[in-house]
């Protein structure tokens, strides 16, 4: 199992948007993948978009990435990317 | 009663309207409306359920598709900036926890599709409410969009069968659409209960036709009450228990024994004639509105069909229309069965606050709007359709037709040249039919019974539809419960119409019958024969009731005593004239009968 710790930093947080975008590309992967909100434990799984929506993760929200799998490493860098890069909401759109 | 049931927490007692006499023991259907969709609990068997998990994967498929479909043209119309929602959309359909959430409650709680998505949906939006943050709470809107469409999707197509029910329920819901009713299998409907509707709105009226106790005008019953709970209804006292202690049960099913005894029994009087004591004949013919009733004709001893409220062979497929050998297959049955005794069959009465035709919008004001005899004559392919299915019926027996909601003679003139156009070209394609089709008109409109002379001289036969000419004289909303006190069938108007009506038909010799609630009450149908009907038709349930009463008076002083209410001046004392009077006059049916006013 592979684990790190990201801050939303997107202006609207986890949101629809993002929760799609977050939710379609850990799709991609066979591992497993978990989120969990460092302040209050919930967590969700990164393959449900009504779970992902449900966790409300707002702007500054502390979450630990868990995958589990065997493609782990490249689930976890990958999505840490996506997180960080602010679900490409400052870039243009029409990626995937 | 209520001193001997303990109120406990369990036995949540509602008040409402009581529309249909007796009692019911028995557990909840809840019928769940959003917009013009209902969708239905049904318990399904475990290989039901296998079933109804293929049913929800192929909607799931199908929504999916529908979704790529929209995000395309949603993309290319507006950018990919826009159709993201539509991603977000499509992903709660691939969302693997809901669909195993979907599926996990259709095998485990047995139920249908339908509710499995209702009651999944419900309960992740309650989860959706209790997140602080407003964007985030608004997600809600798009599950619902979503499992909307889902819904659609599913009762658009084969929708688990209302009526194939398999187990004895009473029925809870907002209101019981025409269209509910005649999808209901009624074997199994041991009672109704709703929220809205008056005394005399089409949730009673069915209830009593079908001589199935009914409370109505309940308010949030639909939110009180789960399918599945235990439920009691005293339709009439009208009231409902919801999830009644065990006393409070054996109380009820007691007294429904009580009542079931006190009923007549039709069998006894199916053979008996509706003659008063000094030897005046009436006849007491059937208000009917589905197929299934027919049969119920020779239980109860009706004299033919008085009114065959045609339209409800429209309101299980609506927007598609029977054709004509459809109709003609119902209207066929209707001849053979009646035989000489004959059937009125009521000319489609659509619009209104019954379904309304394709092609024609919902109104402002229905009541007064395009609808019945007005709705025929501007869809008249329909009208001709139906003119020909029964002129060819008319072979088998002795039909006749009425034309609903004519307020002018014009209008009668106009679908008397349609009617005889329609018998030249059958003529002349020497199609077979009986021509000889006597054409009515229902004197429903104050217009037409202020013209019934003039009407007299040109139709048939005259039938006073007295639910709707109350409702037009008195200008009150029988199914709204706010005014539904002023709905009252013994106003003075009401009696001086009915008598205006009895002198035009006895001085121009055309026959006159009544149609209508007022047929059935005993009280009221006395009332009315006292001023001069001597044609009743009424739900078949109500006959062997209403013809005992009547065998009970004397006709001479149920005259006079009418001579006496015309000079009164207020329903109440018409009312309390009546209640003092017949008991006296005929106690031998009105004493037990008079504890209601």
């Amino acid at each position: 199992m592979q684990q790190r710790t990201v801050t939303i930093s997107n202006r609207l947080g986890l949101h629809a948007r993002a929760a799609a975008r977050l939710v379609r590309r850990a799709s991609q992967f066979s591992s497993s993948v978990t989120l969990l909100r460092e302040d209050t434990a919930e967590s969700a799984d990164g393959k449900s978009i009504l779970s992902v929506l449900l966790l409300a993760a707002a702007r500054g929200t502390s979450l630990i990435i868990k995958t589990e799998g065997d493609d782990e490493d490249r689930a976890l860098t990958e999505l840490v990317e996506l997180v960080e890069q602010k679900f490409g909401e400052e870039f243009s759109d029409g990626v995937y | 009663m209520a001193s001997t049931s303990v109120t406990r927490s369990r036995d949540v007692k509602l008040q409402g309207v009581p529309a249909s006499p007796g009692v019911a023991v028995g557990r909840v259907l809840r019928l769940d409306e959003r917009g013009r969709h209902q969708f239905y609990y049904i318990g399904v068997s475990a290989a039901q359920a296998r079933m109804e998990v293929r049913r929800l994967r192929e909607a799931v498929q199908e929504a999916r598709a529908q979704l790529k479909e929209i995000r395309v043209r949603l993309a290319e119309e507006l950018g990919y900036e826009h159709s993201f929602i539509l991603d977000a959309h499509l992903l709660m359909l691939e969302d693997a926890r809901l669909i195993e959430e979907l599926e996990h409650d259709i095998r485990s709680r047995r139920v249908n599709a339908e509710w499995a998505v209702r009651s999944v949906t419900d309960r992740a939006i309650q989860a959706y409410k209790q997140i602080n943050d407003p964007y985030l709470r608004e997600r809600t809107s798009d599950l619902e969009d979503v499992m909307t469409r889902l819904l659609t999707i599913l009762s658009g197509r084969d929708q688990f069968d209302l009526s194939k029910l398999d187990q004895d329920v009473i029925i809870v819901a907002q209101n019981i659409w025409p269209s509910t009713v005649a999808e209901l299998d009624f074997k199994h409907v041991l009672g109704f209960a709703t929220n809205t509707g008056g005394l005399t709105s089409h949730s009673a009226i069915i209830a009593r036709s079908l001589g199935i106790p009914a409370v109505v005008g309940l308010h949030d019953i639909t939110r009180l009450a789960k399918t599945g709970n235990s439920i009691i209804i005293d339709g009439s006292e009208g009231l409902v228990i919801l999830r009644p202690t065990k006393s409070v049960v054996g109380e009820y099913r007691a007294k429904r024994r009580r009542e079931a005894r006190r009923r007549p029994r039709p069998a006894e009087e199916t053979s008996k004639a509706a003659e008063t004591t000094d030897g005046v004949r009436i006849t007491l013919r059937a208000n009917i509105e589905l197929a299934t009733e027919i049969e119920s004709l020779r239980l109860f001893g009706a004299e033919g069909v008085g009114l065959y409220r045609s339209e409800f062979l429209f309101l299980t497929r609506l927007p598609d229309l029977p054709g004509e050998d459809e109709q003609y297959e119902v209207y066929r049955n209707l001849a053979v069965v009646t035989g000489d005794a004959g059937a009125n069959i009521r000319i489609f009465d659509l619009g209104g606050d019954k379904l309304t035709l394709e092609g024609f919008e919902a109104e402002q004001n229905p009541a007064l709007g395009l609808r019945a005899i007005r709705l025929s004559l501007k869809a008249e392919h329909v009208f001709r359709t139906q003119i020909r299915a029964i002129l060819r019926a008319n072979l088998h027996g002795h039909l006749r037709v009425v034309l609903p909601l004519i307020s002018t003679i014009t209008e009668l003139r106009e679908a008397k040249r349609i009617i005889a156009d329609v018998k030249q070209d059958m003529a002349e394609a020497r199609i077979e039919h009986n021509a000889e089709l006597p054409i009515g008109v229902m004197i429903e409109v104050p217009a037409a019974a202020l013209m019934a002379d003039v009407f007299a001289r040109e139709a048939d036969f005259l039938s006073v539809g007295t639910n709707d000419l109350i409702q037009y004289i008195l200008a009150v909303d029988r199914a709204n419960e706010n005014v539904a006190h002023l709905y009252q069938p013994l106003h003075p108007a009401i009696l001086r119409t009915i008598a205006y009506l009895v002198r035009v038909a006895e001085t121009q010799r055309v026959s006159l019958e009544l149609c209508g609630e007022m047929a059935a009450d005993p009280l009221q149908a006395i009332a009315v024969v006292g001023l001069g009907i001597r044609t009743l038709s009424l739900v078949p349930g109500s006959i062997p009731l209403v013809k005992n009463a009547i065998r009970s008076v004397e006709l001479e002083r149920a005259r006079s005593l009418m001579k006496d209410a015309m000079k009164l001046t207020t329903t109440k004392e018409v009312e309390e004239l009546l209640a003092s009077e017949l008991p006296r006059q005929a106690p031998r049916f009105f004493a037990a009968w008079s504890s209601k006013p």
